[in-house]
């Protein structure tokens, strides 16, 4: 099934060269984009969160993809999957922002996380465990390398397969799948090493 | 084929906090911020964009006051450009004074001047005869060679230091 935006980018590339003006060539592309912004933006913004964990830079980070995206519309025909190439956007975007930040999230914040995370009808206690949990959970995620957290957090989202994390990432199939099996070797060494400790 | 990363992992492993926040739902109202954020950004205004307090105040959006605005600009840099023009005097030939460059010698070390003498051995000297001088004496401690002629050999001059 073809997507709002491929479907107005399609139809605008039926049109002759000769017989578009400019205008009309900039309204199909705004066209084109305010489609994009209506389907990824809560994917990007998502992306951009489980880097960043914080909703209001997660949310500036969206919208600077799509400037981006507004600034390089002319190379939209080139583009061939735009869901990858958003998300390859924003996660190089949240990449930059977390390096030269250096701030630690808001949300490794106990409290902060039993605020986020969905409740499921856990009492208060259990949703206190359960915040602490994940907190000690993301304390083991940055503390793996880079290359082995990166794919383990483009692999927790569901609707991006091993090919698609190897797009974004720049790298190859296979390297995803060896980074993925040592981030999770990685992840059960660090989470035994913590469960010893406490 | 493509396939899934999200392969069955042990129930421990973290991955379930990593999804949970991956399945966060987007805050409300999000995509009309990024509208607003991509109607406000300066790559779709033209190419003089005033700053947001003047563009209320100032109904700067006609065409005539941009090109007023651009043709002001223009007079400035032109006028600018030829004042600077006029000012500087060109062509005449000052006295110029050229200072022989003082290559540094290999190393970047300069002499400093100086000139190399170079060190001579003092030749030898050699004492006139005396005119009483008897007849050279002979030195016995040279021997002629096996088969030649005295005679012939001529007489060696005395080195005196």
């Amino acid at each position: 099934m073809m997507s709002t935006s491929q479907a107005i980018y399609a139809g605008w590339m039926e049109i002759p060269t000769s017989v578009v003006n400019e205008e009309a060539r900039r309204r199909a592309e705004d066209a084109a984009i305010a489609a994009f912004v209506d389907q990824y933006a809560g994917a990007l913004y998502r992306v951009a969160y489980s880097v960043l964990r914080n909703p209001s830079d997660a949310e500036d980070a969206v919208q600077e993809a799509f400037l981006r995206v507004l600034r390089h519309r002319q190379s939209l025909a080139e583009v061939r999957d735009h869901r990858v190439w958003l998300i390859r956007i924003v996660w190089n975007i949240v990449l930059d922002r977390k390096r030269r930040a250096k701030t630690r999230p808001e949300t490794d914040d106990v409290a902060e996380l039993a605020r986020v995370l969905p409740s499921n009808g856990l009492s208060a206690e259990e949703l206190a465990a359960a915040a602490q949990h994940h907190a000690h959970v993301l304390a083991c995620v940055e503390r793996l390398p880079a290359k082995e957290r990166e794919v383990l957090l483009l692999s927790a989202f569901e609707e991006l397969t091993s090919v698609e994390i190897a797009a974004v990432l720049g790298i190859t199939e296979s390297s995803v799948r060896s980074r993925l099996f040592r981030a999770r070797n990685l992840m059960a060494g660090l989470l035994d090493h913590q469960r010893s400790l406490r | 084929m493509k396939s899934n990363p999200h392969t069955p992992v042990a129930p421990d492993s973290g991955e379930e906090t990593l999804r949970l926040i991956a399945s966060l739902p987007a805050p409300s109202g999000l995509e009309e911020r990024v509208y607003e954020a991509l109607r406000a950004s300066p790559g779709r205004g033209r190419v003089l964009a005033w700053p947001g307090k003047f563009r209320s105040k100032v109904a700067l959006e006609n065409n005539w006051m941009r090109a007023a605005a651009a043709a002001a600009i223009v007079f400035v840099i032109v006028g600018g450009g030829w004042s600077v023009y006029t000012r500087v005097e060109p062509g005449r030939n000052g006295k110029v004074v050229v200072i022989p460059s003082r290559a540094p010698d290999s190393g970047g070390f300069s002499g400093a001047g100086a000139m190399r003498v170079p060190e001579t051995l003092p030749g030898p000297s050699v004492t006139p005869p005396t005119k009483k001088a008897a007849a050279p004496k002979k030195d016995r401690s040279i021997k002629p060679a096996a088969g030649q002629n005295k005679a012939t050999q001529p007489a060696r001059p005395e080195v005196l230091r």
